[in-house]
Order: C-alpha cells, then sequence, then structure tokens
C-alpha cells in the first residue's frame, strides 16, 4: 500500500494505492488521523489504484466519515474501481459517503 | 467435464501471516487463469475467516495452524478453513443493520456479513477441537 497527499484549493486530496488488509489498514488509519491533527477537514479519498479493502480497511473510513461529521468537515471518494464499488454496495457503504467518479467531480462536489 | 483443482495452505495464527497467504493465493489465480473479480473475491472471503480466527479463536499464546483448502471446478468454488480455536459459529453472529447512517453505524461486525453476501453459501460444523468452516461459490 501507498499514499500520497496533495492540496487542491480547500480539500486536501490522500491518493491511496493498494490493498487495504487487515495487516495494513492500521497504516491508513495512521495517516488519515495525521491529516485530522494537522486541521485538515476536507478530505477526499483518490481510491484510483486502491485494488483492494476488507473490513478493516471499510472500517478505517468508517471511522474517518465519524470523524469528518464530528468536525464538521467534507469526506468524499472518487475514482473507485468496480470492485471496490461492489464492496462498497453490498456492505451498505455506498450510502455512507458521497462517491465521485472523477476527482475533479467531487472538488466541484459535482455528483 | 473440466477437472477439478486443488490447492492447500497451512497458515500459523499471526495476522501478518494474511499478506504473504494473499500472494500466494494471487499467483495460484494466475496458475489457474481466474479473473481478478474472483481473485479478489477469495482473498477477501478467506482474510475475513482467517482475521477473525487469529484474533479471537484462541486463548493462549501458543502457535497454532489453520487449514485452508480451495478447490474449484467449471461450475463451482469451494474454501474450507479449520482450525483448532474455541468453539465459534460465525453463521450465528447478529447480521449488522447496513441501512443505519454512519453516526449510528457500528464499527466491525462487517467481516462475516461480507462473506455471506460473497459467497452462496456457509456451512459451519465442530467436530472435536476443530472449527470446520465450508464456503461455496458458483462461479
Amino acid at each position: 500500500m501507498n499514499m500520497k497527499s496533495e492540496k487542491f484549493q480547500n480539500f486536501t486530496v490522500l491518493r491511496i494505492e493498494g490493498k487495504i488488509d487487515t495487516a495494513r489498514s492500521s497504516v491508513l488509519e495512521d495517516e488519515i488521523n495525521r491529516l485530522f491533527d494537522n486541521g485538515e477537514k476536507n478530505l477526499i479519498f483518490n481510491c484510483k489504484k486502491m485494488n483492494y479493502i476488507s473490513s478493516s480497511g471499510l472500517r478505517v473510513f468508517l471511522v474517518a466519515q465519524k470523524k469528518s461529521t464530528s468536525l464538521n468537515g467534507k469526506l468524499y471518494l472518487c475514482n473507485l474501481q468496480p470492485g471496490i464499488q461492489e464492496i462498497f454496495r453490498i456492505s451498505g457503504f455506498s450510502n455512507l459517503f458521497k462517491i465521485f467518479e472523477t476527482q475533479e467531480a467531487a472538488l466541484e462536489n459535482k455528483q | 467435464m473440466e477437472k477439478q483443482k486443488n490447492k492447500y495452505f497451512i497458515i500459523e495464527n499471526k495476522i501478518d501471516q494474511l499478506s504473504s497467504l494473499a500472494e500466494k493465493i494471487e499467483d495460484l489465480a494466475d496458475e489457474w487463469k481466474l479473473s481478478q473479480d474472483l481473485t479478489m473475491k477469495i482473498n477477501l472471503v478467506i482474510e475475513e475467516a482467517l482475521s477473525n480466527i487469529i484474533l479471537y479463536a484462541f486463548n493462549d499464546k501458543d502457535k497454532h495452524e489453520i487449514r485452508i483448502s480451495i478447490s474449484i471446478d467449471k461450475n463451482n468454488l469451494e474454501i474450507t478453513i479449520k482450525d483448532d480455536g474455541i468453539l465459534f459459529n460465525p453463521l450465528a453472529q447478529k447480521k449488522p443493520n447496513i441501512n443505519l447512517p454512519a453516526e449510528e453505524r457500528p464499527i466491525g461486525g462487517l467481516g462475516i456479513f461480507l462473506m455471506s453476501q460473497i459467497m452462496d453459501k456457509m456451512h459451519y460444523s465442530r467436530d472435536k477441537n476443530q472449527n470446520i468452516l465450508k464456503l461455496n461459490k458458483s462461479i
């Protein structure tokens, strides 16, 4: 798994790449917490190169969503691969997040 | 009819074994020419089952072996997982309510639900000191 974060307007985009499994999900959680601790409250997770997520990864997304809500922030997802979209759908997670097809659409909040 | 293919894996009850098992399963999927989608689902189901076993099935600090078998024929995928942990029937766990909003969604409890959504059939049995979980999916 790899991660990169970049500032775009008033959002911080976190690119999540590779596999978010039980062994690696805490690395993602630490990175997201670091962003929140730095005062970033508007986040976009760009999942273009994320090719695997298990329930432990979904848990990290859910914790981030709860944290974002408590901070009155925004948390958007974009560029989910079809297999990942299916996992989000069957777990009911599609309804918990604003999901955009592209990063540009997320930045403009255009669904 | 296409011949059935089988593969066995044995891992220890340590979370850090899961990533290397996933890589071995990817190699196997290449060899068996399985689709990327099916490979991801096999890995997901196995990870969910094994992480539950590794995290919750053992009360001691001893080394335990967990046995995984994967068999596949033209129309069916079967995954069997055996461990010698405490009696645990994943099928008897309460289903999460997936319609709750984020604020009310409990953290966790999703793994077994994902397994049940991906596979067509899940069967649990206890044989002496073993938990046996058998999972089937039409392909």
